[in-house]
């Protein structure tokens, strides 16, 4: 850090993965020399026996039991005794069916086998997702088989504080007669998370009718803010709007993650790849950043600012193409200037680049009508948020992206109010409103501590009994908020009730159960009903409904059908509700049209330019794992790595390089953090590419009450966030910071499974790209001396992009879904074990204090001359005839000797019966076609090889010949951007046969100079900027280690 | 001390035991575990000798799946119901089925032929390749009792997959996988 320069400490690497390996450290260098981080010898020492000794006693008496009984245990087969027709054992069947993930929504298609949900895939013709899927919604599965969900409506024994967590058991018809009496006789508030569900909220307006209830609604998202600047901007509310990042030029994003946790993540990152295509037409995106999110690192053009300043770099930019360029309607207007008038000089304030600032703005003009100026989410709810959207909608308006790019009309329709809120608890404090029903989020989790909720739900001493407030609470576990209500009456999983969504205005989705509930549960819009009934109120649409079905179906027939005109055929509305649970989707929002609105300069009355601030800004973010924390107990997801930080299981200080060194703090430093009179303390890591005087911390930790796997992870960290004139303030808080000299170590997996700094990412620029399509690639004449393997069928292989890719690491949660494989703890991880079958490397270019990022999948490369398949004793690990690398479980001895030869460290050995500690009835997401591995066996990606067999099965009984694109990989199916081809390089006329055998294309085979001939290939990294940070100089990325780099080339297989 | 005693006699132990394990092995005293002839009581004595046999009911009538899935599937109790709602009514373990079907609590029948977890095999790939049942369940139609026919052990799988004519793949990612 004492250079600028891209040279480390030693010259070599430009690429580095870790600041450990910048600084070329000792311990980097000792960790990447060792395959495994520790030895099973140094294992617990469990009742004085080491683990080898035990091992070896086990050893002689399972010798000794196998002599003596030969037969095997014998089994029942059970069959149906009315076989639902559309159940074939052995065959899975698929639902089209929603997942509401906060304001984001996905079309989902979820495979069952044999009547329970195994895996979700995304549905291809949803308009939202288009096929892929986040990291979460994949998780969605585990979280109905959570251990920790109650399993029937519970009653809490509150203490007078209701801090205790003292339940009993309760009848629903117990809960029914207390809940309906107090309903009867007070007034009642619902508090619900904001829900997209057009049935769902007629059916709460139903309920606000018969007892005069109050609806509130919160989205930890927040997207009042941005709502409330759009009344002030245009006049009115209107929807968020939806970003045609599809036709967008040029993307400024503001502290606002449109990749990672902004809205709809993977709407906008499939949008967006469209654009990327390297070529004249491709898309730039720019990122103004405090903290380095998912945008950042994938952005073309990065600078850092500060929280407080995100709405200077909005009007400064406005500034410099109205005033100092003289463009745009606005160039006259004496308002504007005025308005503007104390953002003359951002660029020189911020310590930004005035000649790039300069230049952004150019090109936002140049590209009017074709860009997009984003702001929003966590780390931009700051005390300006409002002001900064609202600048937002005018430099939008100024480049004419309102209504061409920038599209309300197919806007996101969910709603919060935190002013509404305030009021929700004012009138609970004063004992106005007694009955609360929450549903759908959890209040005093997510709400800072600060805004009242909890003190309100106390009653005042010596209030007679039945003038007591009650609480009802539809959350699936006893958690934070679980622990404040008096009744839990437990809403159905997602996935176990029926529903419906309309994602985006006009875009109406239907979820539909997929298994009969697990658990004595209700979902919330029968209870909703059940009460209504019981009370004897409703209007005609409650009482000709029997059940919430009955609700839903009525409802679509009666008012959704007739709203949208929509044509029923002569089949009438039975044969259109068949289609639609088919289909899963009814697009209804096609040729809208959305025209630009008048902006009103008063929104931005009297907005000033940042002071000056010399100590720490607090900017609170969400992960894209763990968001605002409500998926927190699926383990998939707290080992998920971190797409940025890389870490997992844990949330912690970001610190920017220069501020580390400033307070020595060291990686996993233990810092207390100090906001307000709230405190933390929290584990400190280096974040390279954050902004100066910064500090993040991730929401969605600390969890009490959650479960097993979230409880004791992290620290809770929305208590820090304020309220300040009804808005959310979660970024820019001031804080200060005190350094202890305890260290917690971090589980970051990347700095282990390093591939020591040879040529594996290839970096392009456009117009590089553009002349020569290899640019900057080292080719490598490879020959050998043997005849290589024949493939006379298929030879299935794989092409990654990584201009493409953004590392939203989604696939490694559907591989995970997928393959059965397991989660192994903080502890393991920290030992380098965990089991992911497809890593999302992450490689910094340039000076850390602000690098470019670079993302590569890597998976088993299925080389065609595996070093792995050559030293097996057992010949566990084989070729076979289609190409595929195998992994033979009941072979393996478990010797480890393939992944010491594994040039690409994509090997795993299962140290541990890890599938063993699967809690019931999580064993029941396991998917049958893949073996679920014992301890001692290495394992690694099979390409998927249950999909080949099964889509070649599909195929014999179909008697069709397999045909490109039946069959996917789960990764594939999952990629938001569609950066994954998979398919057989045998058919010439496949899509990635065609990308894999072009020898003048910008595809590249990782340490192709080895001769191991991967079946897997990489599409080089194209950026859309002028020069690049890793400008190459050695062919192999700088790496000087070893001989490899160094010999002369096109000698051959060194 | 304690532990030096307990590791002696574990030594012995293990030898001892290795050597009876081979011995038995090489001198044909003892087979592997394939199971081979296993002819389990099932609770309701169904004869394949009967009902595939003298009736000549396709195989298929019954395990309907097997040209489909992996499974062949036993068949669901609808199916013995398909005829026994009438035919030999007066039997009590007809009587006893229908009592099965109607509470919809079904049948446990003893597994016969069992394959270890590690390997995957699919009945649909044989039965869509036109392979006879009986090529790997042996003469099922005369079997009042059905029994393991062929070893299934994984020499016996790939000395048929091995056979020029019929072109099957021998990789080990076939079948473990």
């Amino acid at each position: 850090m004492k250079e600028s320069n891209t040279q480390n400490s030693n010259g070599s690497s430009k690429y580095w993965l870790s600041l450990e390996q910048w600084r070329n450290d000792p311990e980097f260098k000792k960790m990447a020399e060792n395959e495994f981080l520790s030895s099973p010898l140094g294992e617990d020492k469990e009742g004085g026996w080491a683990r080898r000794e035990f091992l070896t006693l086990m050893g002689a008496s399972m010798a000794l039991t196998t002599a003596g009984c030969l037969r095997r245990p014998a089994q029942k087969i059970v069959p149906y005794a009315k076989r639902p027709s559309e159940i074939i054992p052995g065959l899975p069947n698929y639902f089209a069916s929603s997942f509401s993930d906060g304001v984001e929504g996905f079309g989902i298609v979820v495979a069952t086998r044999e009547g329970r949900p195994i895996k979700i895939e995304g549905n291809t013709d949803h308009p939202m997702n288009q096929g892929g899927l986040s990291a979460r919604a994949h998780s969605h599965v585990l979280s109905l088989y959570d251990p920790d969900r109650l399993t029937g409506p519970r009653e809490n024994l509150l203490n007078s504080e209701k801090t205790n967590k003292d339940t009993v058991s309760i009848s629903f018809d117990n809960l029914d007669k207390a809940v309906v009496a107090q309903l009867k006789n007070s007034k009642v508030a619902l508090l619900t998370a904001g829900t997209t569900s057009p049935s769902t909220k007629a059916l709460i307006e139903d309920f606000q009718k018969a007892f005069s209830a109050k609806h509130y609604a919160w989205n930890s998202a927040s997207v009042g803010t941005l709502l409330d600047a759009s009344e002030k901007s245009f006049g009115r509310k209107g929807a968020v709007p939806k970003l045609a990042l599809e036709k967008a030029k040029y993307v400024v994003s503001v502290d606002s993650d449109i990749l990672g946790t902004w809205l709809s993540t993977t709407q906008q990152q499939a949008d967006y790849a469209k654009g990327r295509n390297p070529g004249e037409e491709m898309s730039k995106l720019v990122a103004f950043e405090s903290l380095l999110s998912l945008t950042g690192a994938n952005a073309d053009q990065r600078f850092r600012i500060k929280p407080s300043q995100q709405l200077d770099v909005v009007m400064g930019l406005i500034h410099n193409i109205v005033v100092k360029n003289g463009k745009s309607g606005y160039a006259s207007s004496g308002t504007a200037k005025e308005l503007l008038a104390p953002f003359s000089a951002v660029a020189a304030s911020l310590g930004l680049d005035e000649m790039k600032f300069h230049q952004v703005a150019q090109e936002l003009w140049a590209n009017r009508g074709k860009s997009v100026v984003v702001a929003g989410g966590l780390t931009s709810q700051t005390a300006q948020a409002e002001k900064l959207q609202s600048a937002v909608n005018w430099l939008n308006d100024v480049l004419g992206n309102d209504g061409v790019t920038v599209d309300y009309s197919s806007g996101m329709l969910s709603q919060d109010s935190l002013s509404d809120l305030q009021k929700l608890i004012a009138d609970l404090e004063s004992g106005e409103i007694k009955t609360l029903i929450i549903h759908g989020f959890n209040p005093l989790y997510s709400l800072p501590e600060s805004l009242g909720l909890r003190k309100s739900l106390k009653d005042p001493e010596n209030t007679k009994k039945e003038d007591k407030k009650m609480v009802i609470y539809t959350g699936d576990r006893n958690d934070e908020t679980g622990t404040v209500a008096n009744f839990i009456a437990p809403d159905d999983h997602a996935l176990e009730k029926w529903g419906d969504a309309e994602f985006a205005d006009g875009v109406y989705s239907i979820q539909q159960p997929t298994v009969r509930s697990l658990y004595d549960t209700r979902s919330f819009e029968d209870s909703l009903l059940k009460w209504m009934k019981d009370a004897g109120r409703g209007g005609p649409a409650v009482s000709s409904a029997d059940s919430w079905y009955d609700y839903l179906k009525n409802n679509w027939k009666n008012s959704i059908q007739a709203r949208n005109r929509i044509g029923i055929g002569a089949q009438g509305f039975e044969a259109f509700w068949l289609e639609l649970l088919q289909a899963g989707v009814f697009d209804t929002s096609n040729g809208k049209n959305s025209s630009a609105r008048s902006f009103r300069l008063s929104a931005l009355e009297g907005a000033t330019s940042a002071a000056k601030t010399d100590g720490y800004e607090l900017a609170l973010y969400e992960t894209v794992g763990l968001r605002d924390g409500s998926l927190a107990n699926v383990s998939w997801l707290q080992e998920f790595p971190d797409p940025v930080t890389k870490i997992c299981w844990d949330n912690y200080l970001c610190v920017s390089p220069a501020d580390a060194e400033k307070e020595h703090i060291k990686e996993g430093t233990v810092v207390e953090l100090m906001v307000g009179d709230q405190k933390v303390s929290v584990p400190a890591h280096i974040q390279p590419g954050q902004a100066e005087g910064v500090l993040g911390l991730a929401v969605g930790y600390g969890r009490k009450g959650a479960g097993k796997v979230a409880d004791g992870v992290g620290v809770a960290a929305w208590n820090l966030a304020s309220v300040n004139n009804g808005v959310l303030v979660a970024s820019g808080l001031p804080a200060t910071i005190k350094v202890s000299q305890k260290r917690i170590p971090l589980a970051n997996v990347q700095g282990h499974h390093s591939m020591e700094g040879r040529q594996i990412v290839v970096e392009q620029t456009v117009a590089q790209f553009m002349e020569n399509p290899q640019a900057n690639m080292h080719k490598h004449k490879i020959f050998s001396m043997y005849p290589g393997h024949k493939y006379p069928g298929h030879k299935w292989g794989m092409v990654i992009d990584q201009t493409k890719c953004t590392g939203c690491s989604a696939c490694l949660v559907a591989c995970q879904s997928e393959n059965n494989i397991p989660v192994v703890g903080k502890k393991y991880v920290l030992q380098g074990r965990e089991m992911h079958w497809i890593r999302t490397d992450r490689y910094f270019v340039g000076d850390p204090e602000n690098p470019d990022t670079v993302y590569q999948p890597l998976v088993c490369q299925h080389c065609d001359n595996a070093p792995c398949e050559a030293v097996c004793p057992v010949a566990a690990t084989v070729h076979s005839e289609e190409g595929t690398n195998d992994m033979i479980y009941n072979r393996c001895v478990g010797t480890r000797y393939c992944s010491n030869n594994c040039p690409y460290k994509v090997r795993r050995f299962n140290w541990f019966n890890y599938t063993k500690k699967v809690r019931k009835p999580e064993n029941y997401a396991m998917n049958p076609e893949v073996t679920v591995r014992a301890r001692g066996v290495m394992e690694k990606c099979t390409f998927c090889n249950h999909r080949i067999k099964a889509a070649k099965n599909q195929a014999r009984v179909k008697d069709v010949v397999l045909k490109d694109g039946d069959v996917k990989t789960a990764c594939q199916e999952s990629c938001p951007t569609k950066a994954i081809l998979f398919g057989d390089l045998n058919d010439a006329e496949s899509a990635v046969a065609k990308e894999f055998h072009n020898n003048h294309n910008n595809t590249y085979s990782l340490l192709e100079e080895w001769g191991t001939y991967p079946a897997v290939k990489y599409k080089t990294k194209v950026r859309n900027t002028d020069e690049l940070k890793g400008s190459h100089g050695g062919h192999h990325g700088g790496g000087g280690h070893g001989k490899s780099g160094n010999d002369g080339h096109g000698k051959g297989g060194h | 001390m304690g532990k030096k005693i307990v590791g002696a006699l574990v030594v012995f132990g293990v030898l001892g035991g290795l050597s009876a394990f081979v011995y038995a092995l090489t001198n044909n005293k003892m087979e592997l575990g394939y199971n081979q002839g296993y002819a389990p009581d099932q609770p309701i004595p169904f004869s394949h000798e009967l009902h595939a046999g003298q009736y000549k009911m396709d195989c298929k009538y019954c395990h309907s799946n097997a040209g489909q899935s992996r499974h062949a599937t036993v068949p669901s109790l609808n199916i013995c119901m398909n005829c026994h709602m009438v035919v030999k009514t007066d039997s009590p373990w007809i009587q006893k089925i229908t009592e099965a079907y109607n509470s919809g609590q079904s049948v446990a029948w003893e597994k016969v032929h069992l394959l270890p977890d590690h390997v995957k095999f699919n009945h649909a790939a044989h039965v869509l390749k036109d392979k006879d049942c009986q090529t790997c369940h042996g003469p099922v139609e005369t079997m009042p009792v059905v029994y393991q026919w062929s070893s299934l052990s994984m020499g016996w799988c790939v000395n048929c997959h091995r056979q020029p004519e019929n072109n099957a793949p021998v990789s080990c990612g076939t079948c473990h996988y």
